[in-house]
């Protein structure tokens, strides 16, 4: 055994506390967008009262849950029913580790300063098999609660799960076979630079820019939805047919729970697409010099492609209505799937022929 | 010494939780138990070097196949039903043949010894998975695709959504798919959901 290299200890350390720190962030900040973005959508002011422009209300909301009287129904599994709550976060609050957050760069010591929390070889697969675990929360909540809404919820949400996982996955094969490897820092790297489309076009070599790539990308971006439990597909929750789906007998700082998983999942899910399609942190026309410098803004670009991507989930929840059950499971197997394994074949096909 | 505590750790949570499959009476805190034993066996590949089969463990295991048990045990409303009466001979059969499954698990692993590992270094990196399987074992792959299709199919065929359109085409009552009438299923399973 070799001795512990302290040094390495205290970065990583360093570095969990700033990505926790900005995944619990990312829910009052969300919130707020989410009510004035909603409220900016149907022309009302939203709520303005509270702070600057309203900014404070998150505060305000969280006092409240912490405030509000936790009940427990009398039929409910109370084990099941506590536990699953926190089921529910860990997934959203772990899968972020393996994402890759800005370029790499030599600290005055020497020593490479890697912006990722755990750099893996199968980081791609790592996500995938924790985000599998999230639909356990919300099938354990909506079961345990004892309430027949609540069961419906849990059993959609299980469906559903099953049916978007698998096109996401196959979605994700595209990109993990031009980058040759599974782990996401190489899926960025890969990316970085640029290529010539069509002998016509210089663009950066994103894998949304690529040809190959398109399908993969909407079967990708659309599964994240379902995947994440939004409107246009929140069939766990379905507020006009489930009362509230699987949490409709939570309240207090489980509901709180909730609710926070589900806006940390939007944001993982922002950063996979990101670091997937959309070059990671790479700045395009820009040459990152490998310094300080260099990090500092590759983190901005990284931070700055996420929040527009968390913006378009809001976008999209108060613009498009929600699916009708039954096409949501014809979109999922006769749609996705089949398109998600012809793009498989198109780049695959795409490598053969050397084009990427 | 880090990795013996975690070994035994994650191996006491494997066996308890796949105690609980057997011994709940529920089966959805049965489904749940056996997921958190897929996960504590996820550690064992991890500790063996292999991360590459644990991250696959939990994605087929844990989180595929065991949402789709959920799925049909919650679906089916299995936890308002009374345990059916076992009789004693059943449970006398039941207990022998377990109790003799386990002596010749321990007997063999005694007998060739648990500390003898494969020489060489082990690598199941997802490279090295997909070459094996597309080259040496290519044979097996392809039964088992054959087996999934043919499943594929027998569910189908069994889920009576061909039954339904052969009745349109003959009328005659001796078929035995139009024995039962088409609203049938749709009532019996609004009533299930409840």
């Amino acid at each position: 055994m070799h001795g512990i290299d302290w040094v390495d200890v205290g970065l990583s350390g360093l570095k969990i506390a700033v990505v926790l720190g900005a995944m619990l962030n990312v829910t009052p900040i969300m919130v707020w967008v989410e009510r004035r973005g909603s409220a900016l959508i149907q022309d009302r002011p939203g709520p303005n009262r509270v702070g600057p422009f309203g900014l404070f209300q998150s505060f305000a909301d969280a006092l409240k849950f912490i405030l509000k009287e936790d009940m427990l129904p009398a039929k409910a599994n109370k084990v099941l029913y506590t536990i699953a709550p926190m089921f529910g976060l860990i997934p959203a609050l772990t899968t972020i580790a393996v994402v890759p957050w800005g370029r790499p760069f030599l600290l005055p010591g020497g020593r490479l300063f890697e912006p990722i929390i755990a750099n893996v070889n199968i980081g791609i697969l790592l996500i995938f098999a924790l985000a599998s675990m999230g639909v356990y929360g919300i099938v354990m909540a909506g079961w345990a609660s004892a309430n027949k809404y609540s069961l419906l919820g849990g059993i959609r949400a299980s469906a559903q799960m099953i049916s978007y996982e698998l096109s996401l996955t196959l979605a994700a094969v595209s990109v993990l076979m031009s980058a040759g490897s599974l782990s996401l820092v190489d899926v960025v790297w890969r990316q970085t630079g640029s290529f010539v489309l069509f002998n016509a076009i210089k663009l950066p070599a994103w894998n949304i820019f690529s040809p190959a790539m398109w399908i993969a990308f909407v079967v990708f971006f659309v599964s994240a939805f379902a995947e994440t439990n939004r409107l246009p597909f929140d069939f766990a929750e379905a507020d006009a047919e489930l009362v509230a789906g699987y949490h409709t007998e939570y309240s207090s700082m489980k509901f709180a729970l909730f609710f926070m998983s589900e806006y940390m999942a939007m944001a993982t899910m922002s950063a996979l697409i990101t670091t997937l399609f959309l070059g990671g942190w790479d700045i395009p026309w820009y040459n990152e010099p490998p310094n300080a410098l260099g990090f500092a803004l590759s983190v901005l670009a990284f931070v700055a492609k996420v929040s527009v991507l968390l913006f378009v989930f809001v976008w999209v929840r108060w613009t498009v209505p929600r699916l009708k059950y039954d096409l949501l499971m014809k979109l999922g197997w006769k749609v996705f799937l089949p398109l998600a394994v012809i793009n498989i074949v198109i780049v695959a096909l795409f490598i053969a022929k050397r084009w990427i | 010494m880090i990795s013996f505590i975690i070994f035994f750790f994650f191996a006491a949570v494997a066996v308890i939780f796949a105690a609980m499959v057997v011994l709940h009476r529920n089966p959805v805190v049965g489904a749940l138990s056996l997921v958190a034993s897929f996960f504590a066996l996820a550690v064992m590949y991890v500790l063996l070097e292999a991360p590459f089969l644990a991250a696959l463990q939990v994605i087929v295991y844990a989180g595929a196949i065991m949402v789709l048990f959920l799925f049909v045990i919650m679906l089916l409303n299995l936890q308002h039903q009374a345990e059916p009466h076992t009789r004693p001979v059943q449970q006398f059969l039941g207990y022998t043949s377990s109790a003799a499954f386990g002596l010749a698990l321990i007997y063999y692993l005694a007998k060739f010894g648990v500390t003898k590992l494969p020489e060489g270094v082990f690598v199941a990196d997802a490279r090295t998975v997909g070459i094996r399987m597309f080259e040496a074992y290519i044979f097996p792959f392809e039964m088992v695709s054959i087996l999934l299709l043919a499943a594929i199919v027998g569910a189908l065929i069994l889920s009576g959504r061909t039954g339904i359109s052969s009745t349109q085409g003959s009328p005659s009552a001796s078929v035995p798919s139009t024995k039962m009438p088409p609203a049938t299923p749709a009532s019996t399973h609004s009533e299930e959901v409840r």
